[in-house]
């Protein structure tokens, strides 16, 4: 490759360039300085990893803050719902409502004392156990 | 120099970047350490919002935690009218929706630059109609609205809110220091989207609920009954109320003329008087109860004591005062069985002002009962010593004093209970979540002996059995009570009206362990206006059925009573039962919403008579006598023979049916009914 060329008057300059042939030397490894580069890359490393984890928690923490307030206006848009709807339960369940109901369009009517018959129900515990005593004497007869 | 050599450009370079984070630094430093607290402020300002959290009203409920009482959230229409570019037209707009006058709303928008209320808590369809009209510079606020489902349902005693819920009658106002709720505050995060990311909150202090002694179910039967007899009657106004004797606690508590609290302006504001506690009238006879338990308590009478009625006159301080009839020789027994005023007349003047005056307050009348009410009265009580001569005599009739109902209930719940006043109430406890704060009142105290108050039952069991009350007398239950018909003062002449009566009657069911008390009061009734005419058969009406909607067991035989004929009168206007809409509660009825059924027609025999089990007769099983035998006895003979039991109550075998001995397939129902006590629950 020739060197640089520059004309000055009208006569042209030569230069020669001296050749070096570096090639067969060889860098000697220096082991300080790469167990130094290595620190500094985990170093380095760790800090990013450090940062980018911040950064991560913090975009994730938004991203939480943002479900949580969506889950929190859900929540209170439920309540609502609900209070509404026991609301309406209540007004539905209106004795005057109830009673128009059943006498002016089931045609029901007030019973007379007679008719009222409280039902206390004798506990399932005793009506199974006589169950299973009629059903062992009867399986016992039938043997 | 030359500049261009590598060394001096990065020196250059070098220079300006240290004087650029110079300069960062330096404008960085004015920031924080001069101008912070203004762009804090900004900066809050654009992401902080700071919301008041309006906890709702507590709740109010019925003995048995019934909704009577709650609040929801509605939309409240307001404007921010320097947002408004054309006012008229956005006001003509929402006048079409909300019904109101354009100019109102434009002169509304003309009173603030920044915010004005234009409507307040709207139905959800007018919201929809509004936010489809999508106009700058109208917003919705929520806000929390107060709701009555059951509509004209105790609303006396539930009274009712003004538009920024604060309780103006009834509990909402005696009450309203606890039901209201203390606000809190919520500080919101928001980005520039106006997305919310994060809060902190101020707690807000939610109101506390409260549970009344009253029943809905109750209630509703006292209402309903009062109306029927209003509506009957032709009465000015009334009320019934139903106390428990045993703890004081008020079950039902009716008054007419009625209103809707979801409405009530709509109402008169003569309807919205809580007559059972605000109305003072004179009691007439039914007040003899604190003559003769007076009399007996201090010994200078008994029952079986013949007093001579001097044929219905008496004359005290020149006064002639006339018995309803003409009366001759009657024992104390008889004298408040017919309920002869000569007689406790002669009854009082034995006891003289001093012990008189004494029972009375002792009985709680002249002053204020307590109850959790507001605008209760004291009643209208002399002092013994400004009484005339006549007044002894007058008072022991029931004139010259003046009574409220809860008064009257709350002193013959004395004489049903063994003696006992128990101070009437009507609040049962305070909530505050799961928490129960109970109510504190004043204690029980002990007005009669237990002997003179049995002595009393069984004398005032005598006016419904043979006196004035029989109009009264329950089916399968024993009843005690008095009729009380009083003349009204005549504001305009001052004297006795000769047209115009209180008709009452107070009693309690059973006898021996009385259940409820109940009082009946027409104001001014129509034809009949003796309290045995008109008010006993409301008593008689309201108490079976209370009875058994209570399961009290009857203590006396059912009368062969007959069976209703289950048949839709179709000329009948139905009722409206149309599904839920809260704009709907709103709706104030005529002077009663509650429906007015007529008198049902009769029939067919009753239960004992018509068996109500379907039976398929024929060959096949015996029935065998299952009278005494427990339940599971009943239930293992009855399955061992292959029938189906069908049982009724708890203890010992009363009734069956089929009758023993009857031959039935094998699989029929046989119906047994079981009772605790031999011979109770007999029908």
């Amino acid at each position: 490759m020739s060197g640089n060329r520059k004309e000055r008057g009208g006569t042209a300059d030569y230069y020669t360039v001296k050749r070096i042939d570096n090639s067969r030397l060889v860098r000697t490894a220096n082991p300080n300085r790469f167990r130094e580069s290595c620190r500094i890359v985990a170093f380095g490393g760790v800090l990013a990893a450090g940062l980018l984890l911040y950064a991560w928690q913090h975009f994730q923490c938004l991203q939480l803050g943002y479900q949580l307030e969506e889950l929190k206006a859900e929540r209170s848009q439920a309540a609502e719902m609900n209070q509404r709807l026991k609301l309406e339960v209540a007004a539905l369940k209106s004795p005057m409502r109830i009673d128009a109901i059943a006498r002016g369009t089931l045609g029901l009517t007030v019973p007379v004392p007679g008719q009222v018959a409280p039902v206390y129900g004798p506990s399932e515990g005793v009506l199974a156990q006589a169950r299973a005593n009629a059903l062992a004497a009867s399986s016992a007869s039938t043997r | 120099m030359e500049l261009r050599t590598p060394r001096i450009r990065l020196f250059i370079v070098a220079v300006l970047a240290v004087l650029w984070m110079g300069a960062v630094l330096a404008r960085l430093s004015y920031l924080q350490l001069f101008r912070y607290t203004e762009y804090l402020g900004r900066a809050q300002r654009q992401q902080q919002r700071i919301i008041e959290i309006s906890p709702k009203r507590g709740v109010l409920y019925d003995r048995n935690l019934r909704e009577l009482a709650m609040s929801i959230s509605v939309d409240s229409l307001f404007a921010v009218p320097s947002e408004i570019a054309d006012p008229p037209m956005v006001a003509r707009l929402l006048s079409g929706v909300l019904r109101t006058s354009a100019d109102d709303i434009e002169t509304k928008m003309r009173g603030s630059r920044s915010f004005v209320w234009l409507a307040r808590k709207l139905p959800p369809d007018m919201v929809q109609r509004i936010e489809s009209l999508n106009l700058r510079g109208i917003y919705f606020q929520k806000e929390s609205r107060r709701f009555y489902p059951k509509r004209e349902l105790a609303a006396h005693v539930l009274g009712y809110v003004d538009v920024d819920e604060k309780g103006l009658a009834g509990i909402e106002y005696e009450f309203d220091k606890q039901v209201r709720p203390r606000p809190g505050k919520l500080m919101i995060l928001a980005d520039a989207r106006r997305r919310w990311y994060d809060r902190s909150e101020q707690a807000a202090d939610a109101g506390e609920s409260v549970a009344l002694t009253l029943d809905e179910k109750i209630q509703y039967i006292a209402e309903k009954e009062l109306a029927a007899a209003i509506e009957k009657t032709r009465a000015q106004a009334g009320s019934i109320v139903v106390q428990d004797p045993n703890t004081g606690e008020l079950l039902a508590a009716a008054n007419f003329p009625t209103f809707n609290p979801n409405a009530p302006g709509e109402s008169p504001a003569e309807s919205h008087m809580n007559r059972a506690i605000a109305a003072t009238y004179e009691p007439g006879s039914t007040f003899k109860i604190v003559t003769v338990a007076a009399a007996l308590e201090e010994g200078i009478t008994r029952p079986e004591e013949v007093l001579d009625c001097q044929m219905g006159a008496i004359y005290i301080n020149g006064h002639r005062i006339r018995d309803h009839k003409p009366f001759g020789l009657l024992t104390v027994s008889e004298i408040v069985a017919k309920s002869s005023d000569v007689g406790a007349i002669k009854l009082g003047l034995r006891l003289g002002a001093p012990k008189l005056y004494d029972y009375i307050r002792a009985f709680g009348f002249g002053q204020p009962t307590g109850i959790e009410l507001p605008g209760e009265t004291r009643g209208l009580l002399k002092r013994a010593e400004s009484w005339t001569a006549a007044s002894v005599g007058a008072i022991s009739m029931g004139q010259e004093v003046g009574v409220t109902s809860v008064q009257l209930i709350t002193a013959f719940s004395a004489i049903a209970n063994g003696g006992v006043l128990n101070r009437p109430r009507i609040v049962r406890e305070l909530r505050r979540g799961p928490q129960t704060i109970p109510v504190s009142g004043a204690l029980p105290s002990r007005v009669i002996s237990p002997k003179t108050a049995a002595t009393l039952r069984r004398m005032f069991e005598g006016v419904i059995l043979e006196g004035t009350g029989n109009r009264a007398r329950l089916d399968g239950y024993t009843a005690a009570g008095k009729t009380g018909t009083a003349q009204k003062l005549d504001p305009n002449t001052g004297t006795y009206s000769r047209t115009q009566f209180i008709a009452s009657f107070v009693g309690f069911a059973p006898v021996n362990t009385p259940a409820i008390t109940v009082l009946v009061t027409l104001d001014s009734p129509m034809g009949g206006y003796h309290g045995g005419d008109v008010a006993a058969p409301v008593f008689k009406r309201v108490a079976e059925q209370v009875l058994a909607y209570l399961d009290v067991p009857h203590d006396v035989p059912l009368m062969p009573s007959q069976i209703l004929t289950a048949k839709r009168n179709e000329s009948q206007p139905r009722p409206d039962v149309s599904d839920f809409d809260p704009s709907q509660m709103e709706t104030a009825g005529a002077p009663s919403a509650l429906p007015v059924f007529p008198p049902e027609p009769v029939a067919q025999p009753a239960w004992n008579v018509a068996p109500t089990v379907a039976l398929a007769e024929g060959e096949g099983v015996l029935v065998p006598r299952l009278a005494g035998l427990t339940v599971r006895s009943v239930t293992e003979q009855c399955l061992k023979l292959g029938l189906n039991p069908v049982l009724i109550g708890t203890g010992v075998a009363l009734e069956q049916n089929p009758e023993a001995g009857a031959s039935v397939r094998v699989g029929s129902r046989i119906t047994v009914r079981f009772s605790r006590a031999s011979g109770a629950g007999t029908n």
